[in-house]
């Protein structure tokens, strides 16, 4: 039982690769956090320095009270599943799970009512005399899991451990997961590529970039309030859309939100939330429009309220049953956030001459492709970053990125 | 209509599927399910002309003439006397059938030149501690270099490969004065020593380490708190099984059929191997008219390639698959 700091955590490979700046992170006890980011943004690097099997290049990690910088994996009580499962393939399962406890020299008769009970917590009672390659890939997971939690371990570690499993088996062995975890309640760190993984499982997300942590919080808070830009594109599945805009004096004295040839016009109560919005009048902003908040009004057969109507071209319409997904272009330019750089200046947007976007709607809307809509904004519920840092211009007392 | 290829097999649109038809010249070759090349696709799909896959052919079977011919001829004229082996035809076999006899003559010490069945014992000696060793040797230098990382690492694996460019026949003086100094000539450990430092051996158990013992293994078993040794012998090399034999394999052949090391280590002829006796043998056999070495040397050749052979065939399954280095799934 214990809790994990990472404080100041960086890795700097021999041959000046900067694979993590600065990491902070703390883990409570039976808390499960999970790293997430795209392919290299240094979150297995992180994950293999709390394990012990990569060097610290400076910071601090502490288990508890203790700092464990320089102890040896096998004194650090951690336990991890891998990728690959990393099964020892000429021992049995039974072996397998029981391979630490013979290697602290617990006597067998111990040792195989631990390997039994950890068999039990995870189904795998009556495959104890198979060998690995005897296994389906979700029974060698959780052969692995099993290796892992019989040590009950002070750290629970799980470096992208559903991603050789086919979709089905993947959202079935989240759970599996998450049932483990609560039932041994260690502090767990878990990694993945998949924001949706990540959004489903986690207890906090951290979400890492190019090797510097972005934001840190629930998920809940993730989506509804990114920190910056490439969080706002990365948590969420259609992506958010992202456009370059204008603040604009409106007509009435308010703010209009210039978009490509269209206005949308900022509501008060939104002005009064975020006030620094007010001092971006007149400037370039980032604007984020999450597909779900367009909606159709002629579906409803009313129109759109003034200031809030989209017209876009219709590409493709996805039809899902629950819901469909529009696929359109208008003519403002888009920003797509893995193009811009990592590191202090975000400001290159790579932008295309006509901006795509994703709009997601009732499954009975009568948008068609290859047509014309006008769609309806959610104008309480829009995004803006800043064109420079990439930051969100958040409400005041807003959390900061990193928590 | 089947047209036949020049090594006699007919050629066939539909080669998969065809069960084994009856008659030798239309016998399908079978695709067994450990042979690598067991998609058999007939060869007009190669996109070759029938006139080059004949002269292709052809020069294949010439060069196995050229290599089976000394065998042949050994195996032929190791029955025959001594007189037979010049006065008959070299490649066919000629009465009084002396087979035996001159097998016989191998358990006895030749006018003081040595007694074949002692070489045999030494020549085995060598090979298996030898070869042995160096199968040892270069499993814990092959996965020290594959699955650690310390300091000079690259360095120190490069000076093992370049320990290869150096000919032994241009050390062959500093080498003789050096074993001289630490007693090692005329000892068997003059020649089993040597004889166990294969930068070969460490090359290929390197290569095939890195492939087939997965750095996440290692890893776990870290975690799970065994230590080297024992993540060396109980997880690792169970992996390196394959290549472990590929090693054995060439480094006890090596040792075999070494000529030059014994030659300069040993100065006893109680000590000599194969190589160096029957190399003795052959030529007092040249420059003495009296005794009838040259049936001795001719069926001593032969006994001495016969346990190499079984070898290779009982070994047959590793010594393939640790050549695939690597196209084995774990």
């Amino acid at each position: 039982m214990s809790t994990v700091s990472l404080e100041g955590l960086t890795k700097v490979y021999p041959n000046g690769v900067e694979a993590l700046r600065g990491l902070d992170l703390h883990v409570d006890n039976g808390e499960f956090v999970v790293i997430v980011g795209p392919s290299g943004c240094g979150k297995t690097t992180a994950l293999r320095m709390v394990a012990g099997l990569e060097e610290i290049t400076s910071g601090t990690l502490r288990f508890g009270d203790r700092v464990v910088n320089d102890v040896s994996p096998r004194d650090r009580d951690v336990a991890m599943v891998f990728q690959n499962y990393a099964l020892y393939p000429h021992l049995t399962v039974q072996q397998n799970i029981g391979f630490s406890l013979a290697n602290r020299k617990i006597p067998k008769a111990e040792r195989d009512a631990k390997v039994r009970e950890a068999a039990a917590v995870l189904g795998l009672a009556d495959m104890l005399d198979r060998k690995p390659r005897q296994l389906s890939g979700g029974q060698r997971q959780r052969v692995a899991m099993g290796r892992a939690i019989v040590r009950e371990p002070a750290v629970f570690l799980m470096d992208e451990p559903l991603s050789n499993l086919d979709a089905k088996l993947r959202v079935q062995m989240r759970s599996e997961v998450l049932r483990v975890h609560r039932k041994i309640g260690v502090a767990a760190l878990y990694v993945t590529h998949d924001q949706t993984e990540a959004m489903t499982m986690g207890d906090r997300v951290a979400v890492l970039r190019a090797g510097v942590l972005q934001q840190c919080s629930e998920p809940r808070e993730l989506y509804e309030a990114p920190a910056n830009m490439f969080v706002a594109g990365f948590i969420g599945s259609p992506s958010m859309n992202l456009y370059e805009a204008r603040l604009e004096p409106g007509d009435e004295g308010g703010v209009s939100i210039a978009l490509g040839s269209q206005k949308l016009s900022l509501p008060a109560s939104v002005l009064q939330r975020n006030p620094d919005l007010g001092s971006y009048q007149g400037r370039e902003v980032i604007l984020g429009i999450r597909p779900e908040h367009l909606s159709d009004p002629a579906q409803s057969g009313a129109a759109p309220e003034p200031g809030t109507a989209l017209a876009a071209d219709v590409d493709y319409v996805e039809v899902l049953g629950s819901e469909q997904l529009v696929h359109f272009t208008i003519d403002a330019r888009k920003v797509r956030e893995e193009t811009v750089p990592a590191g202090a200046d975000q400001g290159e947007i790579v932008a295309a001459s006509v901006a795509e976007g994703v709009a997601r709607i009732d499954p009975r809307s009568a948008i068609r492709a290859r047509g014309r809509a006008i769609f309806g904004v959610d104008t309480e519920r829009l995004h803006f970053f800043d064109p420079a840092t990439g930051a969100a211009i958040a409400p005041a007392g807003a959390l900061a990125p990193a928590g | 209509m089947s047209t036949k290829t020049a090594a006699g097999q007919p050629a066939q649109a539909d080669t998969t599927q065809a069960a084994p038809k009856s008659g030798r010249w239309r016998r399908r070759r079978r695709s067994r399910p450990d042979d690598p090349g067991s998609d058999v696709i007939p060869i007009e799909m190669y996109g070759l002309k029938r006139g080059t896959t004949t002269v292709l052919t052809l020069v294949c079977v010439l060069f196995a003439i050229f290599t089976l011919t000394p065998i042949a001829w050994i195996v032929i004229n190791s029955t025959k006397t001594q007189a037979n082996i010049f006065e008959t035809f070299g490649f066919w076999f000629a009465r009084p059938f002396s087979l035996f006899h001159n097998f016989a003559l191998l358990g006895q010490n030749i006018d003081g030149y040595g007694t074949y069945a002692v070489w045999l014992g030494n020549t085995a000696l060598y090979a298996v501690l030898g070869g042995g060793g160096a199968t040892v040797l270069s499993a814990f230098a092959g996965y020290g270099f594959a699955r650690f990382r310390f300091r000079g690492s690259r360095i120190l694996f490069y000076l093992v490969i370049a320990a290869l460019l150096v000919p032994i026949t241009a050390i062959t003086l500093p080498l003789y004065l050096t074993y001289a100094k630490v007693h090692l000539i005329n000892s068997i450990w003059g020649m089993i020593l040597p004889s166990m430092v294969t930068p070969v051996g460490v090359y290929l158990m390197r290569v095939y380490t890195e492939v087939s013992v997965p750095r996440e293994l290692i890893d776990a078993a870290r975690l799970d708190g065994a230590g080297e040794l024992r993540i060396f012998f109980r997880l690792a090399l169970p992996l390196m099984v394959p290549g472990l034999m590929t090693v054995l394999l060439l480094s006890i052949v090596g040792v075999w059929n070494n000529y030059f090391l014994p030659l300069i280590i040993f100065s006893q002829n109680r000590l000599y191997p194969l190589t160096v006796g029957l190399g003795l043998w052959a030529e007092r056999a040249q420059n003495s008219g009296n005794t009838e070495l040259f049936p001795l040397v001719v069926i001593g050749g032969l006994v001495t390639i016969i346990p190499l052979i079984a070898l290779f065939l009982i070994l047959q399954r590793y010594w393939r698959s640790g050549l695939l280095l690597g196209s084995i799934a774990n």
